[in-house]
Parts: C-alpha cells; structure tokens; sequence
C-alpha cells in the first residue's frame, strides 16, 4: 500500500461509545426498577410505596457516575458501569426484600439484624462508592501515576490491615470475625480497602523488580523454580496472609489476599512455577491450620459433612439452610418476595447469592454469576489492551481478585469449597465493600480508557515534506 | 505479559464455569434430595400452604374419598381430612407435621407435589400464577369389604385381630384392616406440642393401636399352613392325588419321644384316611408325618413359593413371613411341628390371604398391590399399575386338589368350618378354606391364635373372585372366631358387585 493510498482512507474517529454505555444503563436501571416492583407485588400483592424515591436517587446516581465518565475518561469501556449498576440494584432490591418479610403485614419471617433503614443505608453507600468512583476518574488521570505512591500506599494498607488485630475484641469483632473497626453505631471493615492499596504496592514493587524475580533457578519436573533468595517477597505474603488468618480468623480475606499477590506476581514474572509454589503454600498452610485453630477445622466438616449427624442443626446450619433454599428455588426459583430465604442466617450479607437463588432459580444466579464473569472479562480485556506494564500488572490483579471474591463466597455458600466469610461484591449489605468495590471498578474504567483512547495525532503528516523557502 | 493475562482470563472462565456447574448440581439435580432432607424448613413451611392430593379407594368402581386437603377457612392453610378416619387408618396411615405413614408415607412425594414426574404441571401452574397441587392417588381398596371388615373386627368384641382381602387373579388389595385402630384426625393438628401429647398417648395405649397388624406383625398360622404342607406333598408326588391314603395315628411318637396329638386327642377316620379327609378334619398326626418325609428344607422352599420369607412392599411395607432357619430346624421331631404351621412358622394376615390366592388362581400367585393409578392436578394419568405374578406356587393340577380339598373343609358336615362358612351359613356363597387354631406364647400359654385363609373360587359364579386371610389373636378356635369375619367381608363384597 503506498503512503498516497493509504492517505485517500478516512482515518476511523475512535468513538468512546458513550451513548452505548447509556443505554444500557438504562436497561439496567429498568431490570432494577421491575425487580423492585415484583419484590411489592411478591410480598403483599402491592406496589411498594416508596418506589419513586428509591429508583430515582438510584437512577440519578448511576447518571451521575455515567455523566463522570463522559467528562474524565471517554474512551473507557461501555459495559462496566452498566454491569456494576445492574448488581448494585439487585443488591439493594434484595435487600429491600429481606427488610420488609415480617414487617407492615407481609409474610414471612423478620430477619432481625435488618432494620427498616438497612435500603436507605445501601442507597447513602452506593452514593457514597459513586462519589468514590468520581473522585478517583478526577484524581488520578493515568493508572500509572499511581505507581508513584507504591510505599505510601503499601503503607497504609498494611496499617489498615492490621487495625482490627490490634484493636480490642469489643471494636473489632462482629460475627466471629476480627475484621472491623467498630466505634458506636459505625462501622468499617477497612480490609476492604486495604486490599486496594496492597494491589497498587504490589503492581508498584512487582513491576521495579521484575526482572530479578523471573531469573530462574533450578528446573525441576519441568518446571523453572526461583532462585531461593527470591522466594523472600513469597514468603512474606504467605506469613502475612497465614496470620491474618490465625489474629482475625477469616480464611476468605486471607485466600484474597494471598491469590491476589501470587497471580500479580506471575502477570509480572510470566513464571508458572510461582503460581503453583503460592498454591501449595496456601493449601498446606489452610490444611495445617484447619488442624490447629478449631474455627478453621470446622469450616472444612461442614463443608465435607453438612448433612451428618447434628450438623443441619448445628455448625452447619447456616450452609444446610443456604443450600436448602437454593434447592427450593429450584430451576425457576419462587419469585421475588415468594420464598423464604429469611430461614437462612445473615442472608443479607455472605448468604445473600442464595437468597438470590432461591428466589430467581437457578436461571436468575446463572444470570448473576455470568454478569460478574462479562465484568471481570473486560477489566482482564483493560490490561491486556493497556500499554504500560504498571496498569496491567494493576488491572489484571484487581480482576482477578474480584473474580476470586465471588468464587471464594458463591462457591463457599453453594457448597463447592468451605464456606469464608466474604462479602459478594455489589450485592452484600454493607457499605465498606460496596464502596471499595465501585472504587476498584473505577480503577479499571480508568485504565480500559487509557487503553482505548486514541494515540495523539501526528501534527502534520510525516509523508509530506515541509518546503522551507529561501528567502 | 499479556500471554499471562490471557492464562489469567482462562483461569477466570474455568472459576465461573465450576461455579455455574456447582450451582446447576444443586438447584436442578440434587433439587429432590435437599428437599428430602429432615428438617427442611422450606418444605415444612410449604407442604400446608397447597393442597395436596386426595387419596380415594376405587375398588367398588366408584371413587371414595378417603383422605382429603381442605382450606381452614380464613387462611391459607390446608388441614388433612379422613373422612372414615377409623375404618381406614391401616390404610391411609397419617399425615402430620412431623411426619407420614401408610399410603400418605410411601405416595408422600406425589400427594404433596414434588415428585419429579410433577414437575411438568408445577411449571405450568408455576407461569400461569395456578396453585401447586399435589396428585392424586387411586387405592384398589374396596370401600365395601373394608367397611365390612372394620365393622366384623369391631363386633368380635376387642380382640387384637387384622384381615387382607386380594382379588386373587390381579394381586389388587381389596381390604387392609387392623384392629384396634386410630383415628389419624386427631394427629393432623399444627400444635407441635399438642400433636406430641397425642402421639405419645397413641403410642402408649394398650393394644397399640398405631400397629397395622395386617402386614407389620406375624402370628404362627397354625393348621392353615398345611395348604403348603400338603401342597408340597402334592408337588413333590409324595401324596399322588386327594384320595391316596395317609397314615394318620391317633398319637404320633416323634424321633425325639414327644408326642403329636389331633386337636382334643380325637381320632383321624379309620387312622389311615384319604389325604382329602385328613384335611378337612385338620389331623395333625397326618401332616406332622407328612412333614417329616418331606423335610424342613423342602417345606421352606414351597412357603417360598408362596410369597413367604421375602419382604414385599405393596407399596406400604410388608414384614416377611417366614419358616426361619434356626438352629436345629432340620431336626424331624420339629419338622412335623413345622408341618403343622408351629414351632417358628410366622405369617401376617396377609400371606393368610396369599395362601388362598394362589390356589384360586389355579397356582399362580399375583403380586398385592394397593395403589391402582396416580393421576396429575390435570387428571393426567402418571403411573398405573398392571398385575404381576410373584411366583408360580404349584401347577394348575396342584391347584386343582388344593380346591377340592379346602371346599370339603367348609362344605363337608365333618369339615373344620361347616358350620362357619358352609353355603347354608353364607347365605349361599361358595367359600372354600382351611382353618387354623395356633398355640402361642411360651409353653403354648397364651390363649390360641384363630386363623383362617378362605377365597370364594371363580368357579362358584360368585360375581367376583376373593382370597381373604384372618387372623385373630388370642380368638380361640380358627372356624369360630375367624372364619365369620371372612365370611362377613366376603358378603359385602359380593353384594357390592352383585
């Protein structure tokens, strides 16, 4: 193709794809809205009352954040704020759901650690994560001026991190795990967000050293082990991880953390073998500990034994009551407000992927679980198309680790691996991982722009040469 | 890097493809099994919110409604009702909160509507906003000889008793009663408390009434086994046909010194009769020695062949009667007790019936069945059953001596129950049988066991064919006691299909 060919085509205007994002958005915010109306309709045969308050401040924020999007990133992928709003409401239609069973006349059992405020708080916390959301498509212009902050940021996630095991037991504790900070009414699970600000250390510190940490070893049954004073950044995970988990018994947080570290390390390095040495690490240092700390050993019975001797009634009543209402809902589920997922405790929070089952069937959590898969696909499709190695290494991290916080809580309450307590991202009660969650989404929206935005046009085509007259 | 990522991206998919199989084997394979699980509160919750089905007995050709779901009025709650609570208890069995038995047990997942062949109808309910419901299930029971055979165990006048009536060419049930019986109304209440102060004085009453004593209990059937008895001699040609003669002593000496009487000491004819007359006269002597030539084993294998020493299910679970292998049971001496349907010999009412059944079906034994046809909410129907044979238990030949044998028995002035169930006592109706009069208890102490096993033959031109089996315990003798509750059923019957 000769330069003048190629110059008679019209160069193809990159388009941000603005318009397509919106309306999906749109559909999204009426999949929320008819859910909402059919939880009414379930419940006690009535429209709720309070629908065009809740589906308008909902409708608003999500514009909000769309409207956000069109000003600081326009390149950025269509289908992410469409997919984490479409979640976000189903969240809080479920919880509406659970709030009302019991109350002002409709069926069912209450569940009692829901208040009648627990919709309007998820509401205030979506704001919140949009305003989250907001704030870091202002802030930050590039993912990778992030690297900047890698110590800081490496600081204060482990300072975060650690809070709960160094507080008291009285301000750290909610449901058997020491996760939180808890002063008066409020609370804040900041491992949430540790998790954010361990991410960007990671990428930060992984991607300056990489180079020494892919130096091979030995091989050894066909695999390149690293050298041995490599392994030191491994192995300081791994104990990290391992005394999270014995300090604030909760093997979920600590399998994130530790998944996240290894497969951030092997999109750096490139090595299979530290993923398979991070793997055996963790599983010996689960099986070892499920041996020695009760709580932990009891995650793997149940898991094994739901249904042996006392256990349906006992310490696996939680997961046979999951299950059962999984069961219930069968293919097609009861329909919204139908069921009684109430049964199950702290249905609201871990659980809440079986009320969801139970209540849409197995179609509906299909639905669900495939709309998490399409976001973890284009965040995992940002880093592969980003240039610099920084936002990959990011990107690809904070997809991976939002994949493995639904496998770690869909699988542990559907009966696939023990039971952890995490929260499902999006759908969960509680603000911390609702907002950290719009946060992480917000980081992959920014660099999915910086990898479709255009390169910046030449100021003048190179083909041509510049006649400079004499004077 | 990328090559990582898109390793990454693969390992994502294989996480949410093991997620999406995981859920897809609990919400639509193992769907059946969860539900079953005790204390499933979902289901518990669920199974009064709908109806679920009725049970009728159509064994007179009309639908009678046995157990039936109705509305309590102002809520949306369903109670069982029995209609006939006491008359078909041993039937129907109990539905309450805690749990079923009888027919309500072994149809449970139809009745309330979670048998996988309902999953169709659900789904349409389901989309066009229907109610759930559950199917109905179709007894071959008939409301006439059931109501018959309730009153007679009810005017025999409080002794523990039961009687099966088959149809002996299909293996249908036609009555199942057992006595003393319940009311399963009382248990239907939803007051946890109050269902177990009730549950607790049923299982506590004397004369355990919860017992179904027609299939879950064995009494030694006494001189009606010697139907096998004598069958086998048959079979094996010991015995060539009704008039060859066998020795029948007054006193039997047996290898062990004992001594075998006939019933009161008396004599049996001339001491060596005609089998035919040993038979309807119930001589003991004759059937011990008989017994002895045969051997324990080859008794064992004819019971067999009646239906003994097996489980069955109907579907409502049926205890084995048996000729157990105890030690020592080859041993002559006990033989000729064996023969005689003593020593450890045990039958339910319902193998009394399967004795006769299989005679007047010329040999060939039908399998009992109770549960006709199940049919949808839509009236679809979702299974019916076909009569089967269980085993072919002597030739038609066989068959044929056996007839000739048990109708002297009732129609011969010298027989056991001539004056219980001849045709001037029946009003007519052709019954052949045999009686039985069973010692129990240790050192024989309790009070005998009546029995008699009896069907009306096709030859009679009766208008329908019937084999009924009695027992009742402690009664005294098997043609007083016994014979006129079968005789009383078999009126009904025939009068119903008349």
């Amino acid at each position: 193709m000769t330069a003048a060919a190629h110059a008679d085509q019209p160069v193809p205007m990159p388009r941000g794809r603005r318009r397509t994002e919106l309306l999906l958005l749109i559909f999204a915010l009426a999949v929320v809205l008819f859910a909402y109306v059919a939880v009414g309709l379930g419940l006690n045969g009535k429209v709720p009352p309070g629908i065009p308050g809740y589906i308008l401040v909902f409708a608003l924020l999500m514009l909000a954040a769309h409207v956000a999007i069109r000003r600081f990133a326009p390149f950025a992928d269509p289908l992410m704020l469409p997919l984490a709003a479409l979640l976000n409401g189903l969240g809080i239609v479920m919880i509406y759901r659970l709030q009302e069973s019991g109350r002002d006349g409709n069926p069912g059992n209450q569940v009692t650690l829901i208040t009648t405020s627990a919709t309007k708080l998820q509401l205030l916390y979506s704001g919140i994560g949009v305003l989250g959301l907001v704030l870091v498509l202002v802030l930050i212009s590039e993912t990778r001026v992030l690297a900047r902050y890698t110590y800081t940021l490496g600081a204060i996630g482990l300072f975060l991190l650690a809070i709960p095991a160094l507080l008291p037991s009285s301000h750290s504790v909610v449901n058997g795990a020491k996760v939180w900070i808890k002063f008066g009414g409020f609370s804040i699970q900041p491992g949430e967000f540790a998790r954010l600000a361990i991410a960007v250390f990671l990428a930060g510190y992984l991607v300056a050293k990489r180079d020494v940490l892919a130096l091979a070893g030995r091989r050894f049954l066909g695999i390149d082990l690293p050298r041995a004073r490599d392994l030191g950044p491994v192995l300081i995970a791994w104990v990290a991880s391992m005394l999270i988990l014995i300090f604030e018994t909760d093997i979920g947080q600590s399998a994130l953390f530790f998944g996240m570290f290894i497969v951030m390390l092997y999109i750096a390095t490139q090595r299979t073998s530290w993923l398979l040495i991070g793997f055996g690490l963790f599983v010996a240092g689960t099986l070892v500990i499920a041996k020695l700390v009760q709580h932990v050993g009891e995650r793997f019975t149940v898991w094994l034994h739901p249904f042996a001797g006392s256990n349906p009634t006992g310490i696996a009543y939680q997961n046979v009551q999951g299950l059962e209402g999984m069961a219930f809902g069968g293919l097609f589920g009861t329909g919204l407000g139908h069921g009684q997922p109430f049964f199950t405790p702290l249905v609201q929070s871990d659980f809440i992927f079986t009320a969801f089952g139970e209540e849409l069937g197995l179609t509906g959590a299909m639905a669900l679980l495939l709309i998490f898969g399409l976001l973890v696909q284009r965040g995992l499709r940002a880093a592969i198309a980003v240039k610099d190695p920084f936002s990959k290494v990011l990107a690809g991290g904070l997809s991976f680790v939002l994949a493995l916080q639904v496998f770690v809580i869909v699988g542990g309450v559907s009966g696939l691996i023990p039971l952890t307590g995490v929260t499902t991202p999006f759908l969960s009660q509680g603000g911390s991982s609702l907002v950290a969650s719009w946060i992480l989404i917000a980081l992959l929206i920014r660099t999915s722009n910086s990898a479709r935005k255009p390169a910046p046009q030449p100021i003048q085509d190179e083909g041509m040469t510049q006649v400079v007259r004499a004077a | 890097m990328n090559r990582a990522l898109l390793r990454l991206s693969l390992a994502c998919l294989a996480m949410f493809a093991l997620l999406l199989i995981n859920i897809n084997y609990v919400q639509a394979f193992e769907t059946t099994k969860l539900a079953g699980e005790p204390g499933n509160v979902r289901i518990f919750d669920q199974q009064f919110k709908y109806q679920r089905g009725a049970i009728l007995a159509n064994g007179d050709g009309t639908d009678v409604k046995i157990a039936d779901s109705q509305l309590i009025k102002g809520t949306d709650t369903y109670r069982r009702v029995y209609p006939f609570p006491k008359v078909y208890a041993p039937v129907t069995g109990y539905d309450t909160i805690y749990g079923q038995s009888g027919i309500e047990e072994t149809e449970n997942s139809l009745l309330n509507g979670t048998d996988p062949r309902l999953a169709v109808h659900n789904f349409t309910a389901l989309l066009t906003g229907k109610q759930k419901q559950g199917a109905t299930v179709e007894l071959t029971i008939s409301p006439a000889a059931q109501l018959a055979a309730y009153q007679a165990l009810l005017a025999d006048g409080g002794h523990p008793a039961a009687v099966v009536a088959l149809d002996p060419t299909s293996g249908r049930v036609l009555a199942l009663a057992s006595y003393p019986t319940f009311n399963p109304n009382v248990l239907t209440t939803f007051n946890g408390t109050k269902f177990n102060q009730i549950d607790k004085a049923l299982i506590n009453a004397p004369g355990q009434p919860l017992l179904n004593r027609a299939i879950s209990e064995t009494y030694p059937p006494g001189s009606s086994f010697k139907v096998v008895t004598s069958s086998a001699a048959f079979s094996t040609h010991k015995v060539a046909n009704t008039s060859s003669l066998v020795p029948a002593p007054t006193v039997l000496t047996l290898p062990n010194g004992h001594h075998l009487i006939n019933d009161g000491g008396e004599v049996c004819g001339n001491g060596n009769p005609q089998i035919i007359q040993a038979f309807y006269m119930s001589c003991n002597t004759a059937f011990g020695k008989l017994g002895m030539s045969l051997t324990a084993p080859v008794l064992r294998d004819y019971s067999s062949k009646f239906g003994m020493n097996a489980p069955m299910r109907i579907p409502l679970p049926v205890v084995p009667s048996v000729v157990p292998e105890v030690q020592g049971w080859t041993d002559p001496s006990l033989t000729a007790f064996t023969a005689i349907g003593q020593f450890n010999d045990a039958v339910t009412p319902m193998q009394e019936a399967m004795f006769s059944a299989a005679i007047a079906n010329n040999g060939t034994l039908m399998k009992p069945y109770m549960v006709q046809q199940v049919k949808g909410p839509g009236l679809s129907v979702i299974e019916s059953q076909t009569p089967s044979v269980l085993s072919q238990a002597v030739s038609p030949t066989v068959a044929g001596y056996m007839k000739s044998m048990m109708q002297q028995v009732t129609n011969n002035p010298g027989g056991t129950a001539f004056a219980t169930a001849s045709p001037q006592a029946t009003g007519g109706i052709v019954i052949y049988g045999k009686t039985g009069t069973a010692q129990n208890g240790i050192d024989n102490g309790n009070l005998n066991d009546a029995v008699f096993t009896c069907f009306v033959p096709v030859e009679a031109n009766a208008p329908r064919p019937i084999a009924v089996g009695v027992i009742v315990q402690g009664g005294g003798f098997g043609a007083d006691a016994a014979a006129p509750i079968a005789v009383a059923l078999i009126k009904a019957y025939e009068q119903a299909h008349g």
